[in-house]
């Protein structure tokens, strides 16, 4: 769950990219996975289009369901969801806060979206972490748009040759956008894949 | 990771999955593993569902299907035979899987992978307080991996600043000395998906800690990625904007929040 931090894209699509997720310090680990059940459910009750928890896979992948997802969860399993707006992630954060779980949550997305809807609930974010973006040998990146998709699984597991693969099966129709997306997102175990962004990417390839 | 030649067709199914690009077709027309360039993060076995055809089967049709000048693409995700074979891995290998297989918990922080609580937790354990920075370097990310000798260069190169290396971080827990930021001997040659050197310091540091990234940047041949941390001020403003933004850097519009649900197990010191 570490470096949702370094997600990119323009404004306008990071305004459809919100992910929650708990972070259990390991002082208050013992008898924590009811509550991460109870965050999971908080989520799932509002369409996230990504839910799971780095241990357990993400119910992207082919065997893994919602209930057994959380009926398999033990204390201090970092969780979390995707939500495409600003709108429901303030309706969900209004939930949590009054389920008063007591554990650490936290969201990557846009600072300011996430600053409003604090406010709107009444509380203050406590930190905040930014990214100073990519230093070094820049050289070996490849082209914007498939740093974008790596960029969608916070321990970039879906390499830029399969983001590049999927582009290739898009463009010659023998996968839709959303069957590609459907597979790259499995390689994310966090499941704080963004399958509408990565779809909207795709989607790109055809127009070209 | 391991391939069982005796099942590989040679599909090359996984070739492209690899972060690491560590999978090709060898001579005899099978797949094969750089075990160098190999970080034993486990994405191709776990993403590539195993058919189970068997081996021959697989050959024998694919043999008569080239006769005729004909190909039968397999769906993207499967191995058809189930040739991929997650090995024993034993110490120093083991820590390419600790610090990049997001499954595997590491044994001296609790977290999957090579990640750390950061201010993940910081509502509850105070890590960072009113005045303080966290700097992360994240080797590695995105997509290049990282070798610990890299990793090495960096934590070397921060040490004249006297930086607070966390404790609780899997680099960290690798340095013979945390003053100067040397790695054991024997670990400087394992290559992981990433790294992450954690530090912590006061913010109006920040400024000294960039412009020493910004110079071993050069020396390094793989990419890294770097991120500025902080406790909000009572208003919610994020005091280590000023000080990035006064040497020269622009912060990105997102990042991670915080959100401050979690009931502290410490107490603010008020100045």
């Amino acid at each position: 769950m570490t470096n949702t931090l370094h997600r990119q894209g323009k404004l306008e699509d990071l305004k459809g990219d919100y992910v929650i997720f708990t972070s259990i310090a390991k002082e208050i680990k013992p008898g924590t996975a009811p509550k991460i059940h109870e965050f999971l459910k908080i989520c799932n009750k509002h369409g996230p289009i990504n839910i799971g928890s780095s241990k357990y896979g993400t119910v992207l992948q082919d065997d893994v369901e919602f209930n057994d997802l959380i009926t398999n969860l033990k204390d201090g399993s970092t969780s979390g969801a995707v939500f495409t707006d600003v709108d429901t992630l303030q309706k969900v954060i209004a939930e949590l806060i009054e389920a008063d779980l007591g554990i650490s949550i936290n969201v990557s997305g846009l600072l300011e979206g996430v600053h409003e809807c604090c406010g709107k609930n009444g509380i203050v974010r406590h930190s905040v972490e930014q990214s100073l973006g990519f230093w070094g040998a820049k050289d070996r990146l490849p082209e914007r748009d498939v740093l974008e998709i790596n960029s969608l699984c916070g321990h970039g597991m879906v390499s830029f040759n399969y983001i590049h693969k999927m582009m290739e099966q898009v463009r010659m129709r023998k996968l839709t956008p959303k069957q590609a997306v459907k597979i790259m997102g499995k390689c994310c175990e966090c499941a704080v894949f963004n399958t509408d962004r990565a779809e909207k990417l795709l989607e790109k390839v055809l127009e070209t | 990771m391991e391939i069982d030649k005796t099942k590989c067709v040679g599909c090359g199914n996984c070739h492209p999955v690899c972060p690491m690009e560590a999978i090709s077709l060898d001579t005899d027309g099978k797949s094969i593993v750089n075990q160098d360039k190999c970080v034993e993060c486990s994405t191709c076995y776990r993403l590539l569902r195993n058919e189970g055809y068997p081996p021959i089967l697989v050959r024998i049709v694919r043999g008569i299907l080239s006769f005729f000048s004909l190909q039968h693409m397999a769906p993207p995700d499967v191995c058809p035979t189930g040739a991929l074979t997650p090995p024993e891995l034993e110490y120093p290998r083991s820590l390419r899987a600790a610090f990049s297989d997001p499954t595997v918990v590491h044994a001296g922080t609790g977290v999957g992978g090579r990640g750390t609580e950061e201010i993940k937790t910081n509502d509850i354990t105070g890590r960072l307080r009113t005045g303080d920075a966290g700097i992360v370097i994240e080797l590695g990310r995105p997509g290049t991996g990282a070798y610990f000798r890299d990793v090495e260069k960096v934590a070397m190169a921060l040490s004249p600043l006297e930086p607070h290396f966390e404790e609780f971080n899997p680099v960290t827990q690798l340095m013979t000395d945390s003053k100067t930021g040397k790695i054991r001997d024997e670990v400087l040659d394992e290559k992981v998906l990433s790294a992450i050197i954690e530090v912590k310091t006061k913010l109006e540091r920040i400024p000294e800690y960039l412009q020493t990234l910004e110079d071993i940047q050069t020396e390094l041949d793989t990419v890294f990625s770097v991120g500025v941390a902080s406790k909000c001020l009572s208003d919610g403003s994020v005091p280590h904007q000023q000080w990035v933004e006064k040497a020269g850097y622009k912060l990105s519009l997102n990042g991670k929040t915080n959100l401050g649900l979690g009931r502290p197990l410490f107490k603010e010191e008020t100045a």
